[in-house]
Formats: C-alpha cells, structure tokens, sequence
C-alpha cells in the first residue's frame, strides 16, 4: 500500500476504498476496525456460491483531524458493486453509532471544551445500492443507517464523500441525501436510479446509458453541483477531499443544517419548488438547466478546466 | 455451488518468516482477489485456505502455491485467498505483494 503522502497526490477515483480511508485523515490516525484479520464476511454469499470479501467490501476505522475524532466509512465498488448486504450493512450503521457515543463520552471528559473535540463521521461512497443476494437484510441496513443518521442529527455532522468509479446510486443515493454535507469531485456521479436501469425501463430514446458524456451530464459532480445537490466541487485527489473535511469539521452547527437536503419543512418546500422550475424548464438536457440558472452559452462550461469551471459557474440559488 | 475450498500445506528447507505480523492486499473484484498473510506457528510449514467459486482447478492452484512458497522460502506462515475467478498469473502478482507488503519496513522503524 503507498505511503500517507503518496496518497495525498493519488487519484481518489483510482485508489481502492482502503487507501482512501487511510488518506483522508491526519497522517498515521487511521485504525481500521473489523478489519481482514478479524474475517467478518457475508454469511449468505458462500451459500450462493459467491466469493466473499474479508471486509464485506467497506472499509470502517477510526482517524482524527487535529483533536477531533473522525470515523471513517469507505465502500469498495469492486467487490459486487459496492452494494450493501447485512454485514457490510452493520459495519456502516454501528460506526455511525460509534460516533454518537464517542460524542457522550468527550462530552463526559471535556465538559467544558468538548466542541472543539466533536466527533464527525465521513462516508466515501462507491455503491449501486442493496446487495440483492442479501435483499431484505441489505435493505433493512439501509433503514438502520438513515435512522442512526436522523438520530445524529445535530449531534455529529456526516459528510458524504462522492468521487469514485461507480458513484453513489439506488438506495445508498437517499442515504447520501440524508446527510448534512456532500462533497463530489467532477468525475462522482450521484443519482436514484442508475443509467442503464432508466434505459431498461424506460426506453433508449428516454435515457442511452451508452452516452457516457450525458450520463455525465446528468448524474456527475459538474452538474450536482450547479443544482445544490453536492455541497462542494472538489479536485479528484485524496488531498483535495481531505482538505474539504478538514473545512467542514470545523463548522457550526447552525451552518451546516443550511446544508441539508431533507429534514425540515424549510427542505420540504425548497424541494417542491425545485419540481415547479423543472416544469418550467421542461429540460431535454442538463445543459438546459444550467442555462436556466443563468450560465450564458452553458454548453462551454463542458470543456472548461476545473478552476475555470469553479470562476465561471453560476449556480442555483437556494431560496 | 456452495463455495469450494481448497487447503494446502507444505513444509520446505530453512523457511523464513514473513517480517510483519499480518498484511493483507487486493480486492475481491471480478478476475481478482485478496490475500491474507499471518505470521502462525505452524513448525516451519505454511498453511493455505483458498475460497474459490471456481472448481476443477485444484492442481493449478497447488502449483502456483508450491512455486511461490519455495521460491520465497516461506515457512511458519499462514496464508488465506479469497478469489473471483482470477487467473494464476493475477494469482502470482498478487501472492507477490502481499509478500512485499508483509516484509515492508515501517517508516516509523527507519
């Protein structure tokens, strides 16, 4: 595995889970925990005669940014899609509940400066949803992890990081949208429905998943960003992922609910009125929406470098 | 269709020890696989658990196994795969950083 500072300057897309969890926090703080020696794997792939993973492909551990605890959940898109099954499952929930003790336990400590110690949970998705050999356990995982979300609201905040190869679609997509922050880099994609199940539904004239550049277009991190969706547009390096957290760990409270993208009636209403602007758009394409949104000549931001794309964006103004 | 599991075991002259106490790399994607090495006393022997979808290719996996087991000298030495019907030369690239991942000297050590 490379070294802490040659995985700073490594590609977040290219690097496998692992090497992204150890990444993201200070240098030499990660701890996995569960980790391959302990070989807690699927109980139900061997009976399908399906190869299991030591992790269940996710990788959870423990690091800190500065004095603050971070614990870290990073899904490996190679092993079955990066779906979640009931191990993987529990190793995502039980960390995020890991995190919400940890706060008890600082708060017990430090009764006097134990904010400036809270604890914050990260997320790096690569996943297309539930494991459907798993399916109804993987599904209820999916349940436990939205709820422990709810229950950490206000508490600890959960950051969702989106820059993988497969991106962050089916049912990890509501779980993505459930927390406080998203962080995306251009080549993340995050969506409900992935590409090549629209089409299969609904027809190639609706959605051709083979267009690489609209399936871009439409779920990638240039676009999420221009809507709101994604919170921050960040370079593909773990460094630059890192750097974003490093922000958000220090923010308030206050700051970061103006973040959310559920969970109030103020969300409520803000989501509806995006539905009102899609009918008025009646958009063919993404850069219709953009357009909208008062980017002049919208289809020249495709080409545009990252730092060009970040000057010259203009994006949807939250009401 | 459940799983196959294929367990090899073989003692050579003068094994060595892997450096560290366990490492473990690769992932379980298609035409991949991950490799656990830990450090067992096990009399000088290595032990192989293998865990394959794949069946019928016991004796390529005993080969790849005996070539890379004596060309290292490895002994005292437990080693698990889970493999998603890699190929034997995947097979060996990977055997071969676990190894160097096992005998990696740590920057804190330096």
């Amino acid at each position: 595995m490379l070294n802490w500072e040659e995985l700073q300057e490594s590609s977040f897309l290219e690097s496998n889970a692992r090497e992204r969890a150890k990444g993201l926090v200070d240098k030499g703080s990660f701890v996995e925990l569960l980790n391959p020696r302990d070989r807690f794997h699927s109980p139900h792939l061997p009976v399908l005669g399906e190869a299991i993973a030591l992790d269940d492909g996710i990788v959870v551990g423990i690091g800190k940014i500065g004095i603050r605890p971070v614990f870290v959940i990073s899904q490996e898109g190679r092993f079955i899609g990066g779906s979640l099954g009931e191990v993987s499952g529990a190793k995502m929930a039980y960390t995020i509940k890991l995190g919400l003790e940890t706060l008890e336990r600082i708060k017990e400590k430090y009764p006097e400066s134990w904010e400036e110690r809270r604890p914050t949970v990260v997320i790096s998705f690569e996943t297309g949803g539930v494991r459907l050999h798993e399916a109804n356990a993987g599904l209820l995982a999916h349940a436990e992890v939205m709820d422990i979300i709810q229950d950490a609201r206000k508490k600890i905040p959960i950051i969702s990081l989106i820059g993988s190869k497969l991106g962050c679609f089916g049912g990890m997509g509501f779980v993505a949208a459930a927390t406080d922050v998203i962080i995306m880099s251009e080549f993340g994609r995050l969506g409900l429905t992935g590409p090549e199940v629209i089409e299969q539904e609904m027809g190639k004239d609706e959605f051709d998943a083979s267009n690489r550049a609209m399936v871009y277009r439409t779920t990638g991190g240039r676009h999420k960003y221009i809507l709101g969706d994604s919170n921050y547009l960040v370079q593909d390096k773990i460094n630059a992922f890192r750097e974003k957290i490093q922000e958000v760990v220090h923010l308030p409270f206050d700051q970061i609910e103006q973040y959310r993208r559920i969970g109030s009636l103020q969300n409520v209403l803000q989501q509806m009125e995006l539905i009102n602007e899609a009918l008025e758009i009646n958009p063919n394409d993404a850069i219709d929406v953009w357009g909208f949104y008062g980017n002049e000549n919208p289809e020249t931001l495709l080409d545009l470098s990252f730092d060009q794309f970040m000057q010259k964006a203009v994006r949807r103004e939250i009401r | 269709m459940a799983l196959h599991e294929i367990n090899y075991q073989l003692l050579i002259e003068n094994p060595k020890k892997i450096r560290k106490e366990w490492a473990h790399i690769g992932v379980v994607g298609s035409g991949d696989l991950e490799v656990l090495m830990e450090r067992k006393d096990l009399n000088g022997a290595v032990q192989v658990k293998v865990v394959t979808p794949v069946t019928g290719f016991d004796f390529i996996w005993n080969r790849v196994l005996e070539s890379f087991i004596t060309e290292n000298q490895l002994g005292d030495l437990l080693i698990e795969i889970n493999d998603n019907n890699a190929t034997p030369i995947v097979v060996s690239i990977r055997l071969a950083q676990a190894l160097a991942e096992a005998n990696r000297v740590e920057e804190e050590e330096i």
